[in-house]
């Protein structure tokens, strides 16, 4: 349990931070393979961290294989609450029902606050936002869930966290004045667009200097 | 330094416990209750900053009373402070209330409960609506404008009953967006005085650069399960922002109707033309004011 300290979490392969500890990135873009890509890639934990991953689509072992992929060592290094697949698996944590964010959020908050999360350093992740907000029938819940349950356990431990947004998704209204409101929750955000043939560029804003560079993933 | 009292609801030397945990923080101030029936009577006649809960109680659960607090005072933070681990909590009534959740198991948790509790309470206001960016400086923006003095409720129910007519729209309204309400200095086609910040479209709205529009509020997942709009007759809305000239938004013109409805490109643009007028008339309103002041102490 700690409040902001001087703690920064690096991000390899990627033109994005050192970020201090508690930043909140809000990764939107409509291309689902790119987003995971990068997604991952901020939220693998390094030596000495721990990832804990809200997968709304996902199984257990899918995440796990994903945060292996973008750092040796990160399936072993993580804590997966999962709406999809069996519960089979170290770390894995299933829930039934991706509309119940009562459950989701509770769980979220248990994991969160287990000692192998809570005395070290968290990169803590949702992979996808815009399916819970799919999901939820009122919206102003998942705003909830994400300033309750989500961003909270920033601010209680040395932690950055990433929530993705699949902007081509159905999420229960404008997409571009949902992502507006949900903005406001979150320290900076990525913007991913995608230009083909394995390159993306990033629109980088609130975290630094606001920028646009071109990533391969 | 200000004080939060804080509602515990259990039992025995578990309840002793907590408010124990509670009482060592100095902005914390711990009252009890030890039933759900209890906690309910107590929520209806005092308020409190946040509550705390077991799960396991005589006469219900935990998430009855967090479902008493959502209906009593929607704003308010809960936290389920229990063994009862989160899959063996049933949910099924209440799939989309959000709580803070602390397992009184672990080692620490006694430690933790009274730092988690301070920190629901300071982000309340930020958990409960979206807020903007620099909600606090905008705050200081809108108390400049000393609304009550200045008589400004004639002129903008002119401009409220005119953008009515322009629109050929139901109800028409200019509202300010104080810390937790918006207030409706004027209104035509309806009588509302205020709106709580977490019920109003005009808290989405205010973040737009644009004028927002929603077309069909039953269409919108923000707004369909929304009773209070749905009480006020509100299908569609339209909302420009009223900024002053650093940039603050402070409050906005809006259009409402009954029945589903588009705005081109040319209605939006003339509603945010109505809202630079309204500003006008605001900042105008308060020179004069400021004029008058200061030659009256000369």
């Amino acid at each position: 349990m700690s409040v902001s300290t001087d703690v920064e979490f690096h991000v390899e392969d990627l033109p994005i931070g050192p970020l201090d500890d508690g930043t909140s990135v809000l990764l939107t873009g409509d291309d689902c393979e790119a987003l995971e890509s990068i997604f991952y890639r901020i939220v693998s934990a390094d030596a000495g961290e721990h990832s804990l991953v809200l997968a709304t689509e996902e199984s257990g072992v899918a995440v796990q294989r994903a945060l292996d992929n973008a750092k040796r060592g990160g399936k072993e290094r993580s804590s997966i609450l999962t709406c999809s697949g069996s519960s089979a698996g170290e770390n894995i944590t299933t829930v039934d029902d991706l509309g119940d964010l009562t459950t989701l959020g509770m769980e979220l908050s248990m994991l969160a606050s287990a000692p192998e999360v809570a005395e070290g350093r968290m990169r803590s992740g949702i992979f996808l936002t815009s399916t819970l907000c799919g999901a939820a029938s009122d919206t102003r819940s998942v705003y909830r869930f994400l300033n309750s349950n989500f961003l909270t356990d920033l601010r209680r431990n040395e932690a950055i966290g990433v929530a993705a947004v699949d902007t081509s998704a159905d999420i229960g209204g404008d997409t571009s004045s949902i992502i507006t409101g949900l903005e406001t929750s979150f320290t900076g955000r990525i913007h991913v667009e995608s230009n083909g043939s394995g390159s993306v560029t990033l629109e980088i804003t609130g975290l630094g200097d606001d920028r646009t560079v071109d990533v391969s993933i | 330094m200000v004080s939060n009292t804080v509602l515990c609801v259990d039992t025995g030397a578990a309840l002793d416990e907590t408010t124990a945990r509670l009482d060592e923080e100095p902005t914390l101030d711990p009252i009890t209750s030890t039933s759900v029936a209890e906690a309910t009577q107590r929520l209806d006649s005092e308020s409190v900053a946040c509550v705390v809960t077991e799960y396991d109680l005589a006469d219900g659960t935990g998430m009855d009373v967090v479902r008493s607090v959502r209906e009593n005072a929607p704003q308010t933070p809960c936290v389920l402070y229990t063994e009862t681990r989160p899959s063996e909590i049933e949910t099924d009534a209440v799939e989309e209330v959000i709580v803070e959740y602390l397992n009184k198991d672990l080692a620490d948790a006694g430690d933790r409960l009274g730092f988690v509790v301070d920190d629901v309470i300071a982000h309340s206001a930020q958990v409960g609506f979206l807020t903007p960016d620099d909600e606090g400086s905008r705050l200081d923006a809108l108390s400049e404008y000393d609304v009550d003095d200045l008589p400004i409720e004639d002129s903008f129910e002119r401009l409220t009953d005119l953008i009515t007519s322009h629109f050929d729209a139901a109800v028409a309204f200019i509202g300010l967006l104080e810390k937790d309400e918006e207030n409706f200095l004027a209104c035509t086609g309806a009588d509302w005085d205020s709106l709580t910040r977490e019920e109003t479209i005009c808290t989405h709205s205010m973040l737009q650069e644009d004028v927002m529009v929603v077309e069909d509020i039953r269409e919108d997942k923000r707004f369909a399960n929304n009773d209070q709009l749905h009480d006020l007759g509100i299908v569609s809305y339209a909302g420009a922002n009223m900024t002053t000239p650093e940039g603050q938004v402070i409050g906005q013109v809006c259009l409402i109707d009954h029945e589903p409805r588009s705005y081109d490109a040319t209605e939006r643009a003339e509603l945010e033309q109505f809202a630079e007028t309204a500003m006008e008339v605001l900042e105008l309103r308060q020179s004069l004011r400021t004029a008058q002041k200061q030659v009256g102490e000369q």
